[in-house]
C-alpha cells in the first residue's frame, strides 16, 4: 500500500503566506515533510509545468529533486484548466480543437517522466454547462474519449475527478457520462469528499465503477450541500455564503465520509495503485497544512492500513 | 541504543494555549508520525495545564494510567521525560516553588520530585529534567555554598526519585547562573554521578557560546538525557546576566530582538552540529532518550516533521 501526497501546499514566510514553488529552498521543506510523515510519492498540477522548467531546467530534474528527499516519483499530474465555454468547454464543440492540442503540448511537456495519471474535471463550471442535458454529456464524453486516446499513446491514464460544482456531479449525471465513455479510454478517480459534498455515496459510487477506478483522493468533509451551491456565481469553492471551508484532511473530527469502509471497498476490488491524500484549502479558517498533512498520514497508517490488512485476510 | 522523542513545550507557547484534548491528541499523532516514539511533558499549574503535573493529567484523562493509554494511542511509546521548573508554583497543594538554594525548602522538593517521578515511572519514563539553578540575573554568583547547597538539594532528590526508577537531570539553560564562573562543571564535580546526571541541550550550551560537540565529550559519563536542538545566536554580549532575561531575552530576543534562539536541526545556521553531536553520543555508548526540541516554534508540526526527516535520513543512521 503507497501514500501519494496532493501538493496543495501553504506555509508562513517572513513576507506572509507562500507555496513551496516560491523557491529551492521552500521546496526542500515542504518535500521533507512530506516524506518525514511517510508519504512515499506526490502528485502535482500540471501548471507548475512554468515554475520547474524555471527552476529545474526539466520535469526530470524536479523528480529528481523529489526523490532526493526519499520521495519514490511524482505520480498524476491534475490538469487544472481554465474553462470558458468561448474557447475551453467540453460540452462546446466548438472548442475541442482547442483542447485537444491542450492535451497534445501538455503530453509533450510532461514526458520526461513515467506519470500514472493525468486528472481533469472533466465539465467546467456547473453553471456555464447548465442546464446539463444528455446530449452536453455525451458531446462531453467524445471530447474525453479523443484525450484519452492522445495520452494512452503517452503511456499515461487519462481519469476524471469530479468537483462538487462541476458540470457533472450528481448520481444520473455521473452515470450518464461514464454510460458514453470508452473505459479503454476515460477512467475515474475518486475524491471521497467531492462525491459527499454532492451527495453521491463515495462508496457506492467506487463500487459502481471499480474497474474503471485508476484512483483516489483520500479528503473528507463536514458539510453536504444542501441548498445548490454547486451552483454558485461566481464560485463555490471558496465563495459559498454557507461554508467557509469545504475540504478536511482525514482523521479529524466531524467528517462525513466513511474511511474505514472505503478502504475495505479498495481492498475487496483489488485496487494495486498509489492512494493519493489531498486536502486543498487546509490552511482556511486557521488551519496548518503541515499539521493536516500528518494527521492524514497518522490515520493512514495507524486506523486505514489496518482496516485494510483485516480485509486482506478475510 | 538511542530512543528518539519530542518535547511537546513547543505546542504550547501561552498558559490560555493548548488546552483541548483534540489539540492535544493532534499533537501526539504529529509527533508519532514524524517518526519519534516518545514526548518529553513539562512541567505546569491550574486547570489550564492539563498535561502539567499529575493531578491535572488525572482530572483530565481519569488518571495518570489513563494518559498513558491515550499516548500509546497516538502510536507513542512512553512519556519520555518530564521537564520540572522547581520555581513552578502549584496551585494544586498551594506551593510557591522549591528553591534548590534554600534548605529550608527541600522537603518540598523532594515531594514534588516523587509526585513527578511516581507518574514517569508510570508512564514509561526514565528521567526527570530540572531547572537545577536560578537565573542569573536573579541571583549574585554562586560562591561554593551555595554550590554545595545545590548539591545537597539534587542529590536529596536523586536518591528519592532513584526509588521510582527514575533518574535526575541537570538542565543547563543559557541563562542559568551556572554559567558563570565554571558553575555546571563545580555543580557536578560536586554531586554523585549515580544520583545526578546532565540534561545535555545542545541549543543552550551553543548560545552560551560552548560548543555542543566539545561539551558531550566533556560530560560524557554524566550525560543521562539529551535535548537536540539547533541555535540561532549566540549570547555574546551576555544579557543572561540582566534582570527578567526569561522574558526579554528568551522571548523578546535582547538587545539584538533575536526572532527565535532556537532552529531546527538543519535550519541556518547550524550552530549546533547535530550528527556530530550524535556521533559523539554513540562514541561515548550513550543509551537512552535523545528527545529533539523547537521551543517557541510557530510553526509547531512544520518543525516536528522538518526534524523527524533529519532523525530518519541523517541522525538515526548515525546511531
Amino acid at each position: 500500500m503507497k501514500w501519494s501526497y496532493m501538493d496543495h501546499w501553504r506555509s508562513m514566510s517572513p513576507h506572509g503566506p507562500i507555496d513551496q514553488w516560491e523557491s529551492r529552498t521552500s521546496m526542500d521543506r515542504f518535500l521533507k515533510q512530506v516524506a518525514a510523515v511517510g508519504y512515499d510519492a506526490i502528485d502535482t498540477f500540471d501548471f507548475r509545468w512554468y515554475q520547474i522548467m524555471g527552476e529545474y531546467g526539466s520535469v526530470a530534474n524536479y523528480q529528481e529533486f523529489v526523490q532526493e528527499r526519499g520521495l519514490e516519483r511524482i505520480v498524476n499530474t491534475f490538469h487544472a484548466a481554465d474553462y470558458d465555454p468561448r474557447v475551453y468547454a467540453p460540452h462546446v464543440p466548438e472548442t475541442h480543437a482547442n483542447i485537444l492540442e491542450d492535451f497534445r503540448v501538455t503530453m509533450d511537456r510532461w514526458s520526461g517522466i513515467e506519470l500514472d495519471n493525468i486528472i481533469v474535471m472533466p465539465a467546467t463550471l456547473y453553471y456555464d454547462m447548465e442546464p446539463v442535458t444528455e446530449d452536453k454529456i455525451k458531446t462531453t464524453a467524445e471530447l474525453w474519449n479523443k484525450v484519452g486516446a492522445i495520452t494512452k499513446d503517452a503511456g499515461v491514464k487519462l481519469t476524471c475527478h469530479h468537483e462538487f460544482f462541476c458540470g457533472i456531479q450528481s448520481r444520473a449525471e455521473l452515470d450518464t457520462f461514464y454510460a458514453h465513455t470508452d473505459p479503454e479510454l476515460v477512467n475515474l478517480f475518486v475524491d471521497t469528499a467531492q462525491h459527499c459534498i454532492a451527495s453521491v455515496d463515495p462508496i457506492d459510487f467506487y463500487e459502481s465503477y471499480a474497474d474503471r477506478v485508476t484512483g483516489f483522493h483520500f479528503k473528507d468533509t463536514r458539510h453536504q450541500d444542501l441548498i445548490g451551491d454547486y451552483r454558485r456565481r461566481p464560485d463555490s469553492e471558496i465563495m459559498a455564503d454557507t461554508t467557509e471551508k469545504w475540504f478536511h484532511e482525514m482523521g479529524d473530527e466531524g467528517g462525513l465520509v466513511d474511511f474505514e469502509n472505503f478502504m475495505r471497498a479498495v481492498v475487496r476490488h483489488g485496487y494495486e495503485g498509489y492512494l493519493s491524500v489531498e486536502h486543498d484549502k487546509a490552511n482556511k479558517l486557521g488551519g496548518d497544512h503541515a499539521e493536516s498533512t500528518a494527521i492524514a498520514r497518522w490515520y493512514a497508517k495507524n486506523v486505514l492500513e489496518k482496516v485494510a490488512a483485516e480485509e486482506v485476510a478475510r | 541504543m538511542i530512543r528518539w522523542g519530542y518535547a511537546i513545550n513547543q505546542f504550547n507557547p501561552q498558559f490560555d494555549d493548548f488546552v483541548r484534548r483534540r489539540q492535544h491528541q493532534r499533537a501526539l499523532r504529529v509527533i508519532s508520525i514524524s517518526g519519534f516514539s516518545g514526548v518529553e511533558l513539562s512541567s505546569g499549574s491550574g486547570r489550564w495545564e492539563p498535561l502539567g503535573n499529575p493531578t491535572q493529567i488525572a482530572a483530565n484523562f481519569g488518571s495518570v494510567a489513563g494518559f498513558g493509554e491515550f499516548v500509546r494511542e497516538a502510536g507513542l511509546d512512553a512519556v519520555s521525560s518530564w521537564f520540572w521548573d522547581p520555581w513552578t508554583r502549584f496551585g494544586e497543594d498551594l506551593t510557591h516553588g522549591d528553591d534548590p538554594t534554600d534548605p529550608a525548602k527541600r522537603d518540598g522538593l523532594i515531594a514534588h520530585a516523587e509526585w513527578f517521578a511516581a507518574a514517569l515511572a508510570e508512564l514509561g519514563g526514565s528521567v526527570l529534567v530540572v531547572r537545577p539553578a536560578p537565573y542569573a540575573g536573579q541571583v549574585p554568583r554562586l560562591d561554593d555554598a551555595a554550590i554545595a547547597t545545590l548539591a545537597a538539594s539534587w542529590e536529596a532528590v536523586g536518591t528519592a526519585i532513584a526509588a521510582h526508577g527514575i533518574r535526575l537531570g541537570l538542565h543547563f539553560d543559557f541563562l542559568s547562573s551556572l554559567r558563570a564562573d565554571d558553575g555546571l562543571e563545580r555543580l557536578l564535580a560536586a554531586t554523585d554521578p549515580t544520583l545526578v546526571g546532565l540534561a545535555l541541550d545542545t541549543a543552550e550550551f551553543a548560545i552560551a557560546g560552548r560548543d555542543a560537540v566539545a561539551a558531550v565529550r566533556a560530560h560524557a559519563d554524566r550525560i543521562v538525557h539529551v535535548h537536540l536542538k539547533n541555535a540561532a545566536a549566540i549570547d555574546t554580549d551576555e544579557e543572561y546576566l540582566t534582570s527578567a532575561a526569561e522574558y526579554t531575552v528568551l522571548r523578546a530576543g535582547g538587545a539584538r530582538v533575536v526572532p527565535r534562539w532556537f532552529n531546527e536541526l538543519a535550519t541556518e545556521p547550524l550552530l549546533v552540529d547535530a550528527p556530530g553531536v550524535v556521533a559523539e553520543l554513540v562514541r561515548a555508548g550513550y543509551e537512552g532518550w535523545v528527545v529533539v526540541e523547537s521551543d517557541f516554534s510557530p510553526h509547531p508540526a512544520t518543525s516536528v516533521m522538518l526534524n523527524g526527516w533529519e532523525v530518519q535520513h541523517v541522525l538515526a543512521p548515525i546511531s
